[in-house]
């Protein structure tokens, strides 16, 4: 485990020769609450933490998110197993604990919460996600796959990655503009997934703040109860020193 | 400090704006707008003015005829919000805040609707503006004849400043002395600023870019009574302090004390006129699947730049077969977003943008046109402070997606990001029109929106960009990430003194309808690099001012009886709740 320093910024992708990060299981684990993945870039904050400190409204709101996953009632079983694989490889979300990302989309389509304009050359999103799993099939073809669930993780990247370039042709993508469809997907998966406040452990978000509001808005300042950065932190020691080891 | 700014220093806060007492009517327990005194009026009772829309333009207009005595009915698709109750600190969950019916958008350079620009309920956009609240530099109003692009208005700067300065008492605005266009002061001073803020206002010194606090519709101590604010950063989701200025706390109360009736989820679907008279008669409605008819003396539209061409569109007759005050084909044109690229720089220390409001400080150093750019008109430069959500498209928009967003989003807390505001032409192509083969839940058309740059505006956004990298360069960002994207709405039933290339005079009124108005952003023939809040409600105060005195002149009898305060016992609408 490298210690790192957060000050410096050479974990972040733009800086890096192969423009990929460095690698999360360098973190140490998440200690209190939950991340996706348990990655601990703030190992001891748990934001749900301070939901006593939250509007009834609000809490109702984002504790129904973690305690109550919907069941998959838009997609077909066969459409959801795909796209679970694919929100998983969009969001990097290789191992559980997963923020159930497929389910919260799903829940949205099924209620028709559509976001107010739909694209001349689109059809309706609803419509575009059904297409998406034929598309991501047909496109794991062109790679020598039977289709997109049983391609390997290096053709699924290369997959998504034609998608986000807006770079697939042939078949659905004759029709179905991919650069577009990118937008439409997309935005429904980082929706969900940085609403949950799992995914606030992981980024160190300090998340509702009604009625209690922010007092220390200073560089490099914290409320009291915000979560410190794991920067020049073993985890082993760490979790020594606190004796918070458990077993 | 001189005796005189110190008196006026200690009554800042304490200083009442003239003729409205919204924030004296709220109540200090509750956040919602007290409504338990609200009049009701009749289907068949014919009211002064019926106006469709609670926005910006619709409020404003609301509060001032209310207080001249005019019977006005105010129709507003969405829903009365209640703060408390109904709105959340939360970016997923303010979703209900949109305009999220179906629309369809197009061109070469589509823009993306809902929440990035339409408003939704009792309050309209500015519910979820940040609250900038810039006025327009004397320049906009005379495009064509300074700069030689887009159009001048039939109304100059010294038309609105009046209504600019009585309405920034009335938000109020709290910012720095404003050493741009036409040079002012606010009444509230400005707020605190977020360590970020304060690293980028340096970044730019540098570069001999100067940026300044404010102008933002943020209470800055207590106002009435609307609380302080409390930094929580969620200003896009709703304001659920009443700190932030919106029309549902800022002319709604007023207007409500004075007669106005403010009828919520009611969607207006045609603007009646009778063909042998040319006069509309009122506008046809649906509240709870039941269509209803409101008889108005005359009608104010004040849907937005989508909706009220829009609605002028889909209300033809036999004398109007392509629409309403669309004899000339303007109807639509010259609808116009400004560009508003973002970029994020990285900084070693935690900067935590969701603290604070989003708007901080802003520069209008880049306003006017400077020809060695190679560009006519400008830009201006606001912090954004993102949220969770916002920031990941953000870093998506930059191409990363998988590891390295995660990476990026977890590295969320060292990040500020600026925005940019370009001022975009106005070209005829631009156009709202009804897409005919797609309607709504009561089987309306709905709206297209088609939209493409012209070589100015590229050009425009492309400098604008590079100014923000320099910037975090010069405050000493280790990276950058940047992402396209428009921000407002305005024009599309713009104002001008020729009826063959405007749809409204610049009273407001349509042209060969002398009792249809217009009266929100859809009139403006240009939109400066200004966000448009302010301009949109000065617009609304100027029109009742016209209207007022037009009035008093017309029908003196009338006008009299009508100073009256409205009676509370006005006939009840069956099922009205």
């Amino acid at each position: 485990m490298a210690h790192r320093d957060f000050r410096s910024a050479e974990h972040l992708p733009n800086l890096r020769p192969d423009r990929q990060p460095a690698s999360p299981e360098e973190l140490p684990r998440q200690r209190n609450g939950v991340t996706p993945q348990m990655h601990g870039r703030y190992p001891d904050y748990n934001v749900l933490d301070e939901a006593d400190h939250w509007d009834e409204v609000t809490r109702r709101l984002v504790f129904e998110r973690v305690e109550r996953t919907p069941s998959i009632r838009f997609f077909t079983k066969a459409e959801a197993d795909t796209l679970g694989i694919f929100c998983d490889v969009v969001m990097a979300q290789d191992r559980e604990p997963k923020v159930p990302v497929l389910n919260m989309v799903d829940a949205k389509l099924f209620a028709g919460e559509l976001d107010g304009f739909r694209f001349a050359d689109m059809p309706d999103d609803r419509e575009t996600w059904r297409r998406l799993p034929l598309g991501l099939d047909a496109a794991a073809r062109q790679h020598g796959a039977g289709d997109f669930q049983s391609a390997s993780e290096d053709v699924r990247t290369r997959v998504v990655d034609a998608l986000a370039k807006g770079e697939l042709h042939g078949e659905v993508w004759d029709e179905l503009p991919p650069g577009k469809t990118w937008k439409v997907v997309s935005r429904a998966i980082l929706s969900a997934f940085y609403s949950h406040p799992w995914a606030w452990n992981e980024i160190g978000f300090g998340g509702p703040a009604y009625p209690r509001g922010y007092a220390r808005l200073g560089v490099g300042q914290r409320e009291s109860w915000e979560g410190d950065a794991a920067f020049e932190r073993d985890p082993v020691e760490d979790t020594e020193r606190r004796g918070a080891q458990g077993t | 400090m001189s005796r005189r700014h110190e008196l006026r220093t200690l009554l800042r806060g304490g200083l009442r704006p003239p003729e409205n007492d919204s924030a004296f009517l709220l109540d200090v327990h509750r956040r919602a707008v007290p409504q338990e005194r609200m009049a009701r009026y009749d289907d068949s009772f014919s009211v002064d003015l019926v106006i469709v829309g609670a926005g910006a333009g619709g409020g404003t207009l609301a509060q001032r005829l209310a207080r001249r005595g005019w019977k006005v009915v105010v129709l507003e698709s969405g829903p009365f919000w209640d703060p408390d109750e109904d709105w959340v600190s939360d970016e997923a969950g303010s979703h209900r805040l949109y305009w999220t019916d179906q629309r369809v958008t197009g061109g070469s350079d589509p823009v993306e609707l809902g929440k990035n620009n339409c408003g939704h309920g009792v309050g309209g956009s500015m519910v979820h503006y940040a609250g900038y609240c810039p006025r327009f530099h004397p320049s906009d109003f005379e495009v064509r004849t300074r700069d030689g692009v887009g159009e001048d208005w039939p109304i100059s700067y010294d038309d609105l400043k009046p209504h600019y300065e009585r309405l920034e008492l009335e938000l109020p605005v709290a910012g720095d002395y404003w050493p741009w266009g036409d040079p002012h002061r606010y009444p509230h001073t400005p707020h605190p600023i977020a360590g970020g803020a304060d690293t980028l206002r340096g970044g730019a010194r540098r570069l001999g870019i100067e940026m300044l606090v404010g102008p933002v519709g943020i209470t800055n101590g207590a106002f009435g009574n609307r609380p302080h604010c409390i930094y929580r950063g969620y200003c896009l989701q709703g304001c659920k302090v009443n700190a932030k200025a919106s029309p549902l706390v800022t002319h709604i109360p007023d207007a409500i004390e004075h007669g106005a009736e403010i009828r919520a989820d009611c969607m207006v679907t045609q603007v009646e006129v009778d063909d042998s008279s040319g006069r509309v008669t009122g506008v046809r409605y649906v509240s709870g699947g039941i269509e209803r008819f409101q008889r108005a003396e005359a009608v104010a539209v004040a849907g937005y730049s989508i909706e009220t061409p829009r609605l002028l569109l889909n209300s033809t007759s036999r004398r109007f077969p392509h629409g309403l005050a669309n004899d000339n084909d303007q109807v639509g044109r010259c609808v116009m977003v400004q560009g508003a690229p973002q970029v994020a720089g990285r900084f070693p220390d935690e900067m935590r943008m969701y603290k604070a409001p989003p708007p901080e400080i802003s520069s209008e150093q880049f306003y006017e046109t400077d020809i060695t750019r190679g560009f006519a008109r400008g830009f201006s430069i606001q912090t954004v402070g993102p949220l969770p959500i916002e920031h990941a498209q953000h870093v998506l928009g930059h191409g990363h997606w998988g590891r390295a967003l995660r990476e990026y989003m977890r590295d969320y807390n060292h990040w500020y990001t600026l925005g940019i505001l370009s001022e975009l032409l106005p070209l005829p192509e631009n156009r709202v029109t009804i897409a005919h083969d797609v309607t709504d839940q009561n089987g309306i058309p709905v709206a297209r929106m088609d939209y493409s740059q012209c070589e100015n505006d590229r050009n425009n956004i492309a400098f604008a960009k590079q100014t923000l990298h320099d910037i975090f360069d010069a405050a000493g960002a280790q990276d950058v990430l940047v992402t396209d994207r428009y921000a407002h709405l305005v024009g599309g039933c713009r104002m001008g003194s020729d009826p063959e290339r405007s749809v409204v005079d610049s009273d407001h009124r349509a042209w060969g309808l002398p009792n249809l108005f217009i009266a929100d952003g859809s009139v403006m023939p240009t939109q400066g690099s200004a966000n448009p809040a302010l301009t949109i409600m000065a617009l609304a105060s100027r029109l009742a001012e016209r209207l007022t005195l037009k009035r008093a002149g017309a029908q003196g009898a009338r006008q009299q009886r009508l100073r009256l305060r409205p009676q509370r016992s006005a006939p009840s609408r069956a099922g009205a709740g």
